[in-house]
């Protein structure tokens, strides 16, 4: 009996101990909203906001991240960070967009607030948006956007655009001589390239990116030669780009082009080049801060350090596309058209065409 | 609760010491691993809100994502395509699996041993890897395979991957070593008497095969025939890379093509899940009824018993010939594609000049980074020692109570083990990180919320495996312990679980080579520290390298046939012992 007593006792003591820690959480967080620390942020000089916000970082000692870098990339891109500020120990996750959007949607439904901020791909944004679950953050670290990509930013501060990714048309030239190959996106539909151009299974980025460009008539045209000239359709950018590099196939219509060209800078024989004269379709990687981030001043830390030289440098050397300095390989002439997301009867309406012109035909 | 022990021949109350205890926590594990997830897709499937929406947990329901899953032409053109590519796979990948079991486990065929690990060396391949690994081989355009037989006959292209035929062959040989394990675990616990018996009444042993040693395996051959027919309609790696070049939709690509977009449409595929789930069950049904006649299967009894292999005679270095030459085409091919492409910069096909550049620099980036290539091996080798050996003793348990006991609702147990196949690995991994969001137990970011969630993903096919040695071994046996006086626990410890050890091992087997291989679960509840092999792969394989990939592949390869070895070596001493 004495040890039942004894038991219970130390069951209310941990309970006890649990509690208090909860309020204490639940106290903090009502105390100061992340969103009003920002704002309180916002009024500051730049030298002051950026002391007050490694102060911050520095009681909260931690920060809970998704990347959608993947692997050895994420990784080295976080310990520059860490390196940089070794008093923030980050947990990281790294996984694609669409899942992320998806863990997060998850974890603040279920009250859970275990992220404090995410990268995430434009595209991916409108199911989060809609349901008010980011910070607004303004910052002055995005005034280093060059005009160029002012179309990434967002008017109310809701994200932090870090790099750009794009979709062009490359080919290998083993297979097609230069002045062979396509100069347009309008020329994939040349029966000279019947059975020889790839494209993924529908995929909603591609096709935003190729109607804010073309317009809704000209890309369901565009998809309606397209299918006559039977497209490859196979599943993964990064296969497909191998596959083609080793002669399966001609020319990659829609894939991001800096596989190949990393592919080319360690081995310069790779049959591989890029059709500049075709508009680059580009959306911007952004960092959002979870609304209920439970270290605020840690997030705002990274986010802003994610437009750094030292971040933006990072970027370029991993052959991703840097929004500050110069790109890795794209010249500087290259026409880059910029897109973010669009409605949801749009996407339906895409994808409609896609399967009417290409998905279905057997 | 009227439980009658025996299988059909015995109407003996059901009242052994633990039992109830046993049966209870099954049903509770059962509840906790199976039903909820279950509910959740179902649930999901009825409403028009997604999880965390408004209204998603009122009682309002509708039928809308079943008439978007189900309502249209196409789908069910691509339904027909599935049945023709199932129906082809499943025989071919039978007939390669049963031939390869009774090659290795009933004859005198030389190099057998080695025959069977090559076979089971092709299920620690991962799937990304074999699939790529043919489409090097039997590319039209840059096939190895293709440009080798152009030099000999000067026609070309005389393979194409890229077709229903390509699909077929890629797809088969992944399933043949399913079907070699199940076939594997019921031969080895034959009675050779009856086998003999049909020697010396002048059949010979292609006769003997298939009028007795099959049809006493029915369970087993049942069981993989539902397997390999479940899991060629589910099939995902092999269609989506092969099927849009063949222009060939089958249900899964058709699936993916509907949901695949952000936001993922739950309903959407709830829906899915549960017709697979009803397809399930009809197969479930059709193979209780197959099997209803339990004692006819039973080949382990009380009267002396121990395998002993048919001898062959000349026609042994034969069979040797030829299973040799298919473990090459199903192992052995592709592993050599693999091999050589981790030995390269970048993947070419064969020439002087590449094998000059050849070298080892993928190994080397991989090992250099401990937390990148070690310790994810480690979290897959516990995750996977721990959820094989939790599942099979699961399944074991509830593999006495379907089969042995005449229980009302026996039959529900091995519905609700085997419900698990239909459920995607994506919605599955969805359903288990949903439930500990809500359950404030401290698992996630944790191997063991990995681990539960295999648990469930692999109980179906652990449960097939362990049913069929259930289902050969005669009640006789239990009931003569139970009259010793032992307690059921330690009959079924000291009598079962031995007697089991052919399904047993083959299941444990399955289940632990599949937590280095198993990709989207991983990928769901993945965190900082709970990294497993497959999200190494797939990172590797999204950062486009298929060298490395290659390289982390046979790494894996290595580490796998070691434990493997040592699993065999352990087996050995336990259950039922070979006449030589």
């Amino acid at each position: 009996m004495k040890s039942f007593v004894s038991f219970l006792r130390a069951c209310c003591l941990v309970y006890g101990l649990l509690a208090t820690s909860f309020a204490g959480q639940v106290y903090a967080a009502a105390a100061q909203s992340p969103e009003a620390i920002y704002a309180e942020l916002a009024k500051l000089k730049p030298e002051d906001r950026a002391k007050r916000i490694e102060e911050g970082a520095r009681k909260e000692g931690k920060l809970n991240f998704i990347h959608t870098f993947r692997g050895k990339l994420a990784r080295d891109h976080v310990r520059l960070f860490e390196k940089r500020y070794p008093y923030v120990k980050v947990e990281m996750a790294d996984m694609g967009s669409q899942d992320a959007a998806e863990r997060f949607i998850a974890e603040e439904t279920a009250g859970r607030h275990l992220t404090d901020i995410l990268s995430l791909a434009v595209p991916d944004l409108p199911v989060i948006l809609k349901q008010d679950l980011f910070a607004n953050y303004p910052t002055p670290a995005t005034r280093r956007v060059p005009k160029k990509f002012e179309g990434f930013l967002d008017k109310d501060n809701r994200w932090v655009p870090w790099y750009w990714s794009e979709h062009g048309i490359s080919y290998n030239t083993n297979l097609i001589p230069a002045d062979k190959a396509p100069k347009s996106w309008q020329d994939l539909c040349n029966p000279a390239y019947k059975g020889k151009v790839s494209f993924d299974p529908p995929e909603t980025r591609f096709m935003v990116g190729l109607y804010v460009m073309m317009g809704e008539d000209k890309f369901q045209a565009w998809l309606k030669c397209m299918g006559e000239n039977q497209p490859i359709i196979q599943r993964g950018h990064t296969q497909r780009m191998n596959l083609m590099l080793s002669g399966d196939h001609a020319i990659q219509g829609d894939n991001f082009l800096y596989v190949g060209a990393e592919e080319k800078k360690k081995d310069p024989k790779t049959p591989y080049a890029i059709v500049y004269s075709a508009p680059i379709l580009a959306y911007a990687g952004v960092m959002v801060i979870n609304k209920n981030t439970q270290h605020p001043y840690a997030s705002a830390l990274f986010s802003d350090w994610t437009l750094s030289d030292e971040s933006q440098k990072y970027v370029a050397d991993e052959f991703r596309g840097p929004l500050i300095g110069k790109h890795p390989y794209l010249p500087d002439n290259v026409k880059v058209v910029t897109f973010g997301y669009v409605g949801d009867d749009v996407v339906e309406r895409l994808h409609g065409y896609w399967n009417k012109y290409i998905g279905k035909k057997k | 609760m009227n439980m009658a022990a025996g299988s059909s021949n015995s109407g003996r109350r059901f009242s052994l010491n633990g039992s109830k205890l046993a049966l209870a926590l099954v049903v509770l594990i059962l509840v906790y691993q199976v039903v909820i997830p279950l509910a959740m897709v179902i649930w999901t499937s009825l409403k028009l809100e997604r999880p965390g929406e408004a209204g998603f947990f009122d009682l309002s329901f509708s039928l809308a994502n079943y008439v978007r899953a189900f309502g249209s032409r196409d789908f069910w053109q691509a339904t027909w395509n599935t049945l023709g590519f199932a129906l082809v796979s499943t025989a071919l990948s039978f007939g390669l699996g049963t031939f390869l079991a009774w090659v290795v486990h009933r004859t005198n065929t030389p190099f057998a041993r080695l025959i069977g690990v090559i076979t089971l060396g092709r299920i620690i391949i991962p799937g990304i890897l074999i699939t790529v690994s043919w489409i090097l081989l039997a590319s039209p355009s840059i096939g190895i395979l293709n440009r080798s037989l152009e030099a000999l006959t000067g026609l070309s292209p005389i393979l194409n991957i890229y077709s229903f035929w390509g699909m077929v062959w890629v797809h088969s040989l992944e399933m043949t070593p399913l079907a070699y394990l199940l076939l594997s675990a019921a031969l080895q616990s034959m009675d050779p008497r009856l086998e003999e018996a049909s020697a010396v009444a002048g059949a010979g042993h292609g006769s003997t095969l298939r009028k007795i040693s099959l049809p006493l395996a029915l369970p087993a051959v049942g069981a993989a025939v539902m397997l390999l027919l479940i899991y060629t309609i589910e099939a995902f790696e092999v269609p989506l890379l092969l099927a849009g070049r063949a222009h060939f939709r089958v249900y899964t690509t058709e699936i993916y093509f509907n949901t695949a977009r952000t936001p993922t449409d739950w309903g959407l595929s709830g829906a899915y899940s549960v017709a697979i789930l009803i397809l399930c069950a009809v197969f479930l049904a059709v193979y209780f009824r197959l099997v209803r006649h339990g004692e006819r299967y039973q080949t382990v009894t009380g009267k002396d018993f121990r395998p002993r292999r048919i001898d062959l005679g000349r026609w042994r270095y034969f069979a040797s010939a030829v299973s040799l030459s298919l473990v090459f085409l199903i192992t052995g091919l592709p592993f050599l594609v693999m091999l050589y492409a981790s030995l390269l910069r970048r993947y070419q096909p064969p020439s002087f000049e590449v094998l000059q550049g050849m070298g080892l620099s993928n190994y080397r980036e991989i090992l250099d980074d401990p937390a990148y290539s070690i310790d994810p091996l480690w979290n897959s080798t516990l995750v996977g020692l721990g959820s094989a050996t939790a599942v099979m003793l699961l399944v074991s348990v509830m593999s006495y109570f379907v089969h042995k006991t005449r229980m009302r609702g026996r039959k529900l147990i091995d519905f609700f083990g085997f419900a698990p196949v239909a459920m995607p690995s994506v919605v599955l991994g969805t359903a288990f990180l949903w439930f500990y969001l809500l359950v404030p137990l401290p698992v996630l970011g944790t191997l063991t919320i990995i681990a539960l969630a295999y648990v469930t993903r692999y109980m179906a096919v652990a449960l097939r495996f362990v049913s069929t040695s259930m289902l050969q071994i005669h009640s006789e046996l239990e009931e003569a312990a139970a009259v010793a006086g032992g307690d059921w626990w330690r009959n079924f410890r000291r009598i079962y679980l031995p007697l089991l050890r052919p399904g047993l091992m083959a299941g444990w087997f399955w289940v632990m080579v599949h937590a280095y291989r198993e990709l989207t679960i991983a990928l769901m509840l993945a965190r900082s520290s709970n990294r497993t092999a497959a999200v190494i792969i797939y990172d590797l394989w999204e950062n486009g390298s298929f060298p490395q990939l290659s390289a982390f592949g046979v790494l894996i390869f290595g580490l796998l046939i070691v434990l493997v070895l040592i699993g065999q070596t352990i087996g050995k001493r336990f259950g039922v012992q070979e006449q030589v």
